[in-house]
């Protein structure tokens, strides 16, 4: 091979000059053969999701009309009003969390692999993801703009009587101004650790403070008087304003961004591209195991254990002990979840409607499974593991029925500080709500499902439904929620009709008995 | 490289490393797994700032700028492929992204022929199978022109045969062209192919020869070929002619080990 190889090395010195980010990308993209029905399975996921957005909107836009104004008198209206803006700006804090952690720059994988480490222009690589965050962040800012107006629509006090049209595109400029500004903060804070912390730490405090205040108005009707005195002073003036600001502010940072852009380091970006691709990916499949693989490997990076004894338990019990022991290790996300238990109520009091009842239900589930999954990364390691069943030499099914102690527990606990806060701020009336939160086991047989689902096989065709090709992997989470879903039953159905009655109170321990100890039977072996 | 120690966090993974290569060289950096191996190579390619020390390399501290990537590759870990695009179109993509090519370099289709990808040319990187993907990954470093080739466990999914082919065009036909390599590998034979001096991590440290102990076959098999040529202060003075350098180090397989 050498001497052929010397015969045709050659030392180029081609004429072509630079060749520019946009020809490289018409290179890859004339070259990228998409399917039909990608684009199919995309504009299907689109509308669908269109629809769920706009049914979920359509309560708190109402709030615009002239009818929500005649309810603005009574307490209710008020609470609802202070909790929803309370939930907006929380949710705006949450957004740009989420957008730090993909990013917020951040390029796809593909491009970060062959595009970044060359001598291209590095603003001209990242203009297009630029450009997207953007787009994303004006279309997010915007609506939560229109939002805020929409919880304070019944205080507010126009000079002619309805609503100016000029008002609602000033909240949405406003909005977007105050995302862009944020965002474009958080790229410019993207290459330090540091600086990153600190944009964390800014967004959770404005997170906790909003959050908090939404609750305290629960209690406190001062809160209230206060801010819908405050919604009631806004004027056209105001509005102006605050679009303009925000506006200006957004110009400077995107300016600013630009220019940081030209010397991005490649450090940053290849560290997010990483983080955020398989982060995508994962919750594009939902991977819950690679998700929870990249917390725990951005958290232990870095960290030193102490090495501690195994108990004197049963050998079932030993293996279970070891999601206890990481729990204790690192309760942080546990807290975190703890404390977003209020999330449900808040909901209850912003809602109204027919969404009233189906957010908290969600949310009740969600929740308490994602309690439940902190106690279950044995579990979703070892699962189904011949060599290690056999490297183990004790029994799955007692493995499993071990396993299911700590994930029952955390379920059942969330749900029952979930449903005292929603009975004590009123949102769900009667004294035997907490009762319902034995419908935790229940939902830890689904959160075990889903844990120990196998691994994503991309090759692996499912079946062709209405809504595109539909591989067994997606169908078999689904399926993981479904039998949450089942477990708690009596619970979400009573949270639905607003009417927890004696018979669904006795239901629940027994439904939920009965879904776990089926599952167990049916997992207990090899089977999912 | 001067006293560098890197960390992640509070875990320290190199300690007081120093490292002088020549132009025309070729270094192997051998070790156990998470000795620090690929933490250098980040240290040297900048995406990594050691806590202590300095880093120098062509001539400044990392630059991260369109001179320094038009001088150096890095074939670090297995690349993400666009959907769609080709083998043969891959490496085209390579090289516009380095246009203009000035300096030595391979055409496409000689890449394709010596990488063993004649009969996959015209397949997506996400079909071939993982040696064929890292012969690939390799290859698009040759693609386009450069000075440093920093590569991490390079001999990952190949066979022997392609091991051996590997380091001859690494050792002769990349350095020969003005090519300098520094890789981090497990496979000693390969090192000593290419020509390698060879640089032992243990615990984060570069290893002298008398503080070594050699209790295990493979830390054996690494005192075996390390004679002259592991070193980690290297003589500027013999970086003067890169065919010295050479000379000094070993160019073919221990016959011995050939025989393993």
């Amino acid at each position: 091979m050498t001497a052929g190889t010397a015969a045709r090395a050659r030392d180029h010195t081609l004429g072509e000059g630079v060749t520019s980010v946009s020809a490289l990308r018409s290179f890859i993209g004339k070259r990228r053969r998409r399917s039909w029905i990608d684009l199919y399975s995309l504009g299907f996921g689109l509308v669908v999701a269109g629809i769920y957005l706009a049914d979920i909107l359509a309560s708190p836009l109402h709030r615009l009309s002239s009818q929500a104004a005649r309810a603005a008198a009574t307490h209710a209206a008020a609470l609802q009003a202070v909790t929803g803006a309370g939930l907006v700006i929380g949710a705006g804090a949450g957004l740009l969390l989420l957008a730090q952690a993909l990013g917020p720059l951040v390029l796809s994988p593909a491009d970060s692999s062959w595009l970044l480490l060359t001598p291209l222009s590095r603003r001209g690589i990242l203009r297009r993801p630029a450009l997207g965050a953007a787009v994303a962040a004006t279309l997010a800012g915007a609506l939560l703009g229109v939002l805020a107006l929409a919880m304070a629509g019944p205080y507010l006090r126009p000079a002619g009587g309805s609503l100016p049209a000029s008002w609602l595109a000033l909240s949405a400029v406003a909005g977007a101004g105050c995302s862009l500004a944020a965002v474009a903060a958080e790229a410019l804070a993207q290459p330090t650790e540091r600086a990153r912390s600190w944009v964390r730490v800014c967004c959770g405090f404005l997170a906790v403070i909003a959050l908090a205040g939404a609750l305290a108005a629960q209690e406190w009707t001062a809160i209230t008087r206060a801010v819908t005195a405050v919604f009631a002073g806004l004027s056209t003036t105001d509005f102006t304003t605050a679009a303009i600001a925000a506006a200006a502010v957004a110009c400077l940072a995107w300016l600013l961004l630009w220019r940081a852009m030209a010397s991005f380091p490649a450090a940053a970006l290849r560290a997010g591209s990483a983080r955020s691709g398989r982060a995508l990916l994962a919750a594009g499949v939902l991977n819950f195991s690679l998700l929870f693989w990249i917390a725990e490997d951005n958290h232990w990076r870095g960290r030193l254990l102490r090495s501690r004894p195994w108990p004197e338990l049963s050998p079932a019990m030993t293996l279970a002990w070891a999601d206890w022991r990481r729990i204790r290790r690192r309760p942080g996300p546990l807290a975190v979840i703890t404390v977003a238990s209020v999330f449900p109520a808040l909901l209850g009091a912003a809602f109204t409607g027919r969404a009233h009842g189906i957010l908290i239900a969600a949310g009740l589930v969600a929740g308490a499974m994602a309690a439940g999954l902190q106690g279950t990364t044995g579990a979703r390691r070892d699962m189904d593991s011949a060599v290690l069943r056999r490297l183990l030499g004790v029994e799955p099914a007692r493995v499993l029925a071990a396993r299911t102690v700590l994930p029952a527990l955390l379920c059942t606990a969330w749900l029952a500080i979930a449903l005292t806060v929603l009975s004590a701020v009123g949102a769900l009336g009667g004294w035997q709500w907490p009762l319902l939160c034995l419908a935790g086991p229940g939902v830890a047989a689904g959160v075990l499902r889903l844990a120990r689902t196998a691994p994503v096989d991309p090759s692996d065709r499912g079946p062709d439904l209405p809504m595109g090709n539909t591989p067994p992997w997606m169908i078999s989470r689904i399926i993981s929620v479904a039998v949450a879903a089942i477990g708690s039953y009596p619970l979400l159905a009573a949270v639905a009709h607003g009417h927890a009655g004696a018979g669904r109170v006795v239901a629940q321990p027994l439904v939920s008995a009965v879904v776990l100890g089926v599952y167990l039977m049916i997992a207990g072996g090899t089977g999912r | 490289m001067r006293g560098v120690k890197a960390a992640y966090g509070s875990v320290v993974v190199l300690e007081d490393i120093d490292l002088t290569v020549s132009a025309g060289e070729v270094v192997a950096l051998t070790g156990v797994n998470g000795v620090g191996k690929s933490t250098l190579l980040s240290c040297l390619a900048g995406f990594l700032s050691p806590a202590e020390g300095t880093v120098n390399v062509l001539g400044g501290p990392p630059r991260d700028n369109a001179a320094f990537w038009r001088a150096v590759a890095v074939v670090a870990d297995q690349p993400t492929w666009y959907p769609g695009l080709t083998a043969r179109e891959l490496l085209e993509l390579v090289r516009m992204t380095h246009r203009p090519l000035t300096g030595w370099c391979l055409p496409p289709d000689d890449l394709i022929e010596i990488f063993g990808l004649t009969a996959r040319a015209d397949a997506s990187p996400l079909s071939l199978s993982s040696g064929q993907r890292q012969r690939l990954s390799l290859a698009a470093a040759l693609a386009r022109p450069s000075r440093l080739l920093l590569l991490d466990e390079p001999e990952q999914s190949l066979d022997a045969d392609f091991r051996q082919e590997l380091a001859v065009l690494l050792g002769e036909e990349y350095v020969s062209n003005g090519g300098t390599v520094v890789m981090a590998t497990h496979d000693h034979e390969f090192a000593v192919a290419a020509g390698a001096r060879i640089m032992l991590l243990s615990d984060g440290r570069a290893v002298e020869p008398d503080d070594f102990e050699a209790d295990d076959d493979e830390y054996a098999e690494y005192d075996e070929g390390r004679d002259a040529t592991l070193s980690t202060e290297y003589d500027d003075a013999r970086g003067e002619d890169p065919d010295d350098d050479l000379a000094g180090s070993p160019e073919a397989p221990d016959p011995a080990r050939q025989d393993r």
